[in-house]
């Protein structure tokens, strides 16, 4: 159940964010400690494996997000029509999980320019997306809003690495 | 108030067309979601002064009409939680400005507020985690 520490990360960002403290040295470490314990709990969890289904999915959305981003802060789309278009049309060529990977990639997209200057932190974040989607693929099953919640969390660790931005 | 109120009405519209959707049709949980965003998205800023807050309500509710037909499973539910997601999308605009996956965190919330609620007032209807009744 420990593991259940990275899906709540946001949550507690949220938390520490209305605190005004969330992207200070304290809540940065505050996040990444969070980070550690539940990373830490998944890999030791009982048949873990880092199987081919993990990379692909951290590539898928890593595609999402580079697209996302783009297509919402270069072509001035608007980071909701830009995500939904991603969406849209991953749904059109990809199948099952797949969609899903990318959609959740579509969301770390969303992410404001401020917070992402440059490319690579969001392309981080994109990969590790997806990793978290493998990883706690038993958390809040059949909750909407559970992708956007992993997105969060890649993204949130992410700044608390990267500084926080803005 | 007026855009808090405005919001709650497009926030119950949408849910209810998200939840008709997933019921109705054969669209992905992705197309639909995707689908209501891009509408809301290209249509209520134009629409409206505050159309790009009620565009981000859309799009918390279109997320939580992603939710299992076990969690959510008639309008009355979906509308609930469209309630509570323009309220929250509403009330925490300064919340996490800028991160990805905010909107989709706020759907979830107002999910797992939702179904605490209606265990409370229905002991009857616990949930278990993989969404199934018990």
């Amino acid at each position: 159940m420990l593991h259940y520490v990275v899906i709540f990360i946001p949550l507690l960002g949220a938390a520490l964010d209305i605190l005004d403290v969330l992207f200070t040295p304290v809540g940065r470490l505050v996040v990444l400690g969070a980070a550690v314990v539940g990373l830490i709990a998944v890999f030791r969890r009982p048949g873990f494996s880092l199987g081919p289904q993990l990379a692909k999915s951290a590539l898928i959305s890593l595609v999402g997000a580079a697209l996302t981003f783009v297509l919402s802060t270069q072509l001035n789309l608007g980071a909701v029509v830009a995500s939904a278009l991603v969406g849209l049309v991953g749904a059109q060529v990809l199948k099952g999980r797949d969609q899903l990977v990318l959609y959740l990639g579509a969301f770390v997209g969303m992410s404001s320019v401020l917070r992402f200057p440059t490319l690579v932190p969001l392309i981080v974040a994109g990969l590790l997306g997806g990793f978290l989607f493998e990883l706690v693929d038993d958390c809040w099953i059949g909750v909407g809003g559970r992708l956007g919640t992993i997105a969060a969390t890649a993204v949130v660790v992410v700044l608390a690495i990267t500084g926080g931005g803005l | 108030m007026v855009t808090l109120l405005l919001g709650i009405v497009i926030a119950l519209i949408c849910g209810a067309a998200g939840f008709w959707l997933r019921q109705q049709t054969k669209l992905t949980v992705v197309e639909v979601s995707a689908l209501l965003a891009l509408v809301a998205g290209l249509i209520l800023p134009r629409l409206f002064t505050d159309g790009g807050l009620f565009a981000l309500i859309c799009t918390t509710v279109s997320y939580a009409t992603m939710c299992s037909g076990k969690r959510i499973a008639n309008y009355m539910d979906m509308l609930v939680t469209s309630l509570i997601c323009a309220l929250i999308v509403y009330f925490g605009q300064s919340v996490l400005v800028g991160v990805g996956g905010r909107l989709g965190t706020s759907a979830a919330i107002s999910v797992l507020l939702f179904v605490l609620i209606k265990e409370r007032l229905n002991p009857g209807s616990r949930q278990s985690d993989q969404g199934v009744k018990t």
